[in-house]
């Protein structure tokens, strides 16, 4: 509501008596309309109504003394209500018909700006990486507060270009790269290499039971290639029994299950023992326990190319074996060039673990056991 | 013109400042146990402020205000309130603060610029030692605000000094506590100066308790060395505030015997006549007069006592000094329920400067 | 009702109008919120920010005070050590000057110095800015004065919806708020808010707007004018992302770090004025820790080192959105 109040009627009077009402509640009145006599001490005085509007209450009868200043009557309609002491505050124009918008906001950094703060590098080293292909997501940055560094960059770059698409390790791969390493690291390798005549073997002699065997001699004179060396506490055991480990080529990698207690089983058994593992690699069946515990290692790379390797010691073993592919060579052979069939022998020890001198007797003792007519 | 209003300030006193009775004494001096507690209390308050001043002396405390002359005061405030009540300080009220169950230690760490002097055990809902004059007025009010509005029968025991009533904050927390009708005591301790200002020159008002005219509130004289006088006004007050009745203000009459601190020296504005003028005055002597006067004390028990509160304040004293200072990380770690990601990284550059120095 | 009981209305409310929400809201959920001040219980606020609160929660807990600032200050202190959550009102914030004691050497102190004691989970609302042609001392921008005192927040909400939950998030929080409210914006804009009673996070900045060439970081009223700078920008072809700072102490300066590195630009706006205003600690830490991700200094847009004028020169003083325009293009420039 809206209040009218009795303006000054002139002369500085301070009151009227309201002698008659020309409106009541509820009409609707123009600006200028008469809505009301009232009487001074002079005379009576008709008061206008100074805008149009709805009467919504009147604030006296007639015979009632009003005040200058004082409200006389009501207007319906919106409140004299600003919503403010001072000044005014600019209305967003409510109730335009158009429901209102929801906010749209981002609580803290937009994910752009977040990647942003991720890869920082300055202009240069930036353009540096765009010349040269490489994507900052790729690298960590090695400057201060992780900026990526023109060093960084070129460093993803050459890593980029020598392997392209790096792939990641997985599997057997993976556990070869790791083992070899580890080897690398301990083992001090020492390699000796023989040719052993095989020209009196009977025709369809299995190689790997040959040479499996032959290491079993070797090992019975001299054991100090059948043992498990302790490089940390430099400390060895001599085992009585030998477990050949047999690298198996697969097209999943390499496998090496160990062949048991070799010394005492009979051939048939070996044999049976070969084959079953054997197979069992080939149908990917073989339990992890079967690759464990070998005290020398025997890789046969007689099926594939080369002849002398110095392949890699396995820790704690001390000892492994390595044979070539069996060829035909021309050798002095009583007294006369001759051609005989060859096997190519290699001997790899652990060096902190076995003298030269153990390690060539070994290795005569391979080389006696197979140059035996079978 | 007609009288519209009249109001009237009264003065209360029993004892004559040799301890013996000026005419009939409140019921509370027939509770002995109190009244020796009372006495108690004095002599500790005391001893342990002869010992802060010590401390400050040989380096071993920072700045301390002296409490000399405020032991009545304080302990009748200390009796008068409930556990329940909540305390608010200005920085003179050590008697007070014993009674509610600060310790010794916890005072001594405060002056001793450690912040954990304020971390009470025993009060932990009283206000701590406010310095920036007459503010804590305003929190007294909000304090009793909260009481009124949960409907809790507590009340709240505000000081300040007669200086401090000059203040707006005063004035407002007065007003408040009358327009609102507060449960709040407000506890003036006119100890007659103001660092080096006399009580003459703070106000031209006859006396400071009138103040509480100008809110609507009762204002009470009482002798502030006269054990008796100020107990039962405290008391009444209290019962008035605890009752739903309101606040009051009651003006407790003082001396301040000592320098406003240890950093001040009030020979150079006060004459020594004028000191030992207030000395013959002193509370503690008078109480321990009429306690000997009315047979419940003797010079062995005087002895004993001493010998007690020494002890308890030199076990408080080896305490505070045992007492390591807290790492530099504490600076950070009170600021907020949670310390701010942003200011995270200064916590990590103090740790990382004062190595060691990091909880 | 019970908070479990009543359903969540969602109304199109202005910016004083969703703190009115808010207040309802926080006063129902939490018996211990309480709210005083001059003219806020009877009146409804002079700005009706307070309006209904008496009806609905009485006059024990909706309190018109007498007229002392540093009273109210110190009160809501008081009330706040017992557990109280005040919420209390400087009608202006060109009079919250006399409760500065107060708020400095109390409210933002006193879980310090009782060592977590005593807290003061305390709100202090005030209407500040100019641009409503009101009379003088009305128009106050004081924000810095707070935003530089350790153990208080600064908080400052540019939209109904921001207003909403960040007041709520004001009154749950359990150490003081400043809480100061863009006058000049209170009901220029009208927004869908639900009243469902989730608050939005303190100290954290909000970004309004993604662009690439520009961050325009900005709070209170000046949000308005940025945004319609950066609609103008964006008909040159230059895409500015908007970030409304919200806190203001303390500040979320990860947000704008994140912003600047992406942008290499950044253009601080506010109505303040520039000597040591906030927008000064904004440009010191992006110069500190993004130096080498702009591609141009960093540049404020702000008022002048003066009274604010009586409102008849008021235009003069307030940056306007071509201050901002002219601004940006200066940066993009470099």
């Amino acid at each position: 509501m809206k209040n009218f109040k009795l303006p000054d009627l002139g002369e500085g009077l301070p009151e009227a008596e309201i002698v008659e009402w020309h409106i009541k509640v509820g009409d609707a009145v123009e600006a200028d309309q008469v809505l009301v006599s009232v009487e001074t001490a002079k005379a009576i005085v008709e008061v206008p109504s100074p805008q149009a509007g709805t009467i919504a209450k009147l604030y006296g009868e007639p015979g009632d003394i009003i005040h200058t200043g004082e409200p006389l009557l009501a207007f319906e309609g919106a409140g004299d209500d600003t919503g403010t002491v001072v000044g005014e505050l600019k209305s967003s124009g409510k109730g335009d018909g158009q429901g209102a918008q929801k906010d749209q906001f981002i609580v803290g950094a937009a994910a752009s700006s977040k990647r942003a703060r991720a890869n920082r590098a300055t202009p240069g080293v930036r353009a540096l990486a765009e010349r040269l292909g490489v994507s900052l997501e790729t690298i960590k940055g090695s400057g201060p507060g992780g900026l990526i560094t023109t060093d960084d960059v070129h460093k993803q770059a050459s890593h980029q270009k020598q392997l392209g698409d790096a792939e990641p390790l997985r599997g057997t791969r993976r556990t070869m790269a790791k083992n070899m390493a580890l080897s690398h690291a301990q083992v001090v390798p020492v390699s000796i290499f023989e040719d052993v005549d095989v020209g009196d073997w009977k025709k369809g002699t299995d190689t790997t039971m040959r040479l499996v065997q032959a290491i079993g001699k070797a090992c019975d004179a001299v054991p100090e290639l059948n043992c498990w060396f302790d490089g940390d506490n430099l400390s060895r055991q001599l085992l009585s029994e030998v477990h050949v480990g047999i690298a198996v080529d697969t097209p999943e990698g390499l496998f090496v299950p160990v062949l048991r207690d070799i010394t005492h089983r009979n051939l048939k058994d070996l044999r049976k023992g070969l084959e079953n593992l054997r197979e069992a690699v080939a149908t990917r069946k073989i339990p992890p326990k079967e690759m464990q515990g070998a005290t020398i290692t025997l890789s046969n790379f007689g099926t594939m190319t080369g002849q002398y390797a110095n392949p890699i010691v396995s820790p704690p073993q001390v000892a492994i074996v390595g044979a070539g592919r069996i060829r035909e060579k021309v050798v002095p052979y009583d007294g006369a060039a001759t051609i005989r069939r060859i096997l190519p022998l290699s001997l790899t020890f652990d060096h902190r673990a076995a003298t030269g001198g153990e390690a060539s007797r070994f290795l005569g003792a391979l080389v006696d056991a197979l140059q035996k007519a079978g | 013109m007609k009288e519209v209003h009249e109001f009237h300030v009264d003065s209360a006193r029993y004892l004559d400042d040799h301890g013996k009775p000026l005419s009939e004494l409140p019921p509370q001096a027939g509770n002995t146990d109190r009244v020796l507690a009372a006495y108690r209390n004095m002599v500790l308050t005391r001893t342990f402020d002869s010992k802060a001043i010590a401390l400050q002396r040989t380096g071993k405390c920072g700045t301390y205000p002296s409490v000399l002359g405020h032991e009545v005061v304080g302990t009748a405030i200390g009796q008068g309130m409930a556990k329940s009540d909540v305390f608010v300080p200005y920085y003179r009220d050590q008697a007070a603060h014993i009674l509610r169950g600060v310790s010794l230690r916890e005072l001594l760490l405060y002056w001793g610029g450690d912040e954990r002097g304020s971390a009470w055990q025993n009060c932990p809902e009283d206000l701590p030692i406010s310095v920036p004059i007459a503010t804590q007025c305003c929190h007294a009010v909000g304090v009793a605000s909260a009481m009124k509005i949960r409907d809790q029968l507590r009340a709240v025991v505000c000081c300040i000094g007669d200086g401090g009533t000059s203040k707006g904050d005063f004035l407002e927390s007065i007003n408040l506590a009358g327009a609102w009708h507060l449960p709040v005591v407000f506890v003036v301790i006119n100890n007659q100066w103001a660092i080096s200002t006399p009580r003459s020159l703070q106000s031209s008002a006859e006396t400071v308790a009138q103040k509480a005219i100008s809110a609507g509130l009762p204002g009470h004289i009482v002798d502030g060395n006269d054990y008796f006088a100020t107990v039962e006004a405290l008391d009444a007050a209290l019962e008035r505030a605890h009752g739903g009745k309101g606040a009051t203000v009651i003006e407790a009459v003082t001396y301040r015997l000592g320098d406003h601190t240890t950093a001040d020296d009030a020979t150079r504005y006060r004459t020594a006549e004028d000191l030992k003028r207030a000395w013959e005055k002193d509370g503690i002597k008078r109480l321990q007069n009429w306690l000997h006067d009315s047979g419940h004390w003797s010079p062995d028990k005087e002895k004993a006592l001493q010998a007690d509160c020494k002890q308890a304040v030199e076990k408080a004293v080896e305490e505070y000094l045992a007492t390591e200072a807290e790492p530099p990380t504490a600076m950070l770690d009170y600021l907020f329920e949670t310390l701010p990601a942003a200011l995270q990284p200064q916590r990590e550059l103090i740790a990382n400067k004062y190595r060691g120095g990091a909880a | 009702m019970s908070a479990a009981e009543r359903s969540n209305e969602t109304r199109d409310v202005t910016l004083v109008e969703a703190v009115n929400m808010a207040l309802h809201r926080a006063m129902e959920d939490d018996e211990n919120v309480v709210v005083l001040g001059e003219d806020i219980a009877t009146n409804g606020g002079v700005f009706r920010a307070t309006v209904g609160l008496k009806e609905a929660f009485g006059f024990k807990r909706v309190m018109d005070t007498p007229l002392a600032e540093n009273l109210i200050a110190g009160t809501a202190i008081g009330m706040a050590t017992q557990g109280l959550k005040p919420v209390a009102e400087f009608q202006f914030m060109g009079f919250i000057y006399a409760g500065m004691e107060q708020i400095v050497s109390h409210a933002a102190r006193m879980r310090n110095r009782t060592r977590g004691r005593l807290h003061c989970p305390l709100v202090f609302r005030a209407p500040f800015g100019g641009g409503i042609h009101a009379p003088e001392h009305h128009s106050e921008s004081t924000e810095a004065l707070f935003a530089h005192i350790p153990g208080l927040r600064v908080v400052i909400p540019s939209s109904p919806q921001r207003a909403y939950g960040l007041l709520l998030a004001a009154i749950r929080n359990p150490d003081p708020v400043i809480f100061l409210e863009p006058k000049r914006i209170y009901r220029a804009v009208t927004q869908s808010v639900e009243d469902n009673g989730e608050a939005l996070p303190l100290d954290t900045c909000f970004t309004l707007r993604e662009g690439d060439d520009v961050t325009l970081i900005t709070w209170g009223a000046c949000v308005m004018e940025t945004l319609q700078a950066a609609d103008k920008l964006a008909e040159q072809g230059v895409s500015c992302e908007v970030i409304d700072v919200a806190t203001v102490s303390p500040l979320d300066r990860e947000t704008l770090l994140c912003s600047v590195a992406k942008t290499g630009r950044a253009v601080i706006i506010h109505e303040a004025c520039r000597n040591g205003g906030v927008g000064a600690e904004v440009a010191a830490s992006i110069a500190e820790a993004a130096f080498l991700d702009l591609q141009a200094p960093v540049v404020r847009v702000t008022g002048y080192d003066t009274v604010m004028p009586y409102y008849r020169n008021e235009q003069y003083y307030l940056p306007q959105g071509e201050d901002i325009v002219t601004a940006v293009e200066q940066v993009i420039a470099l």
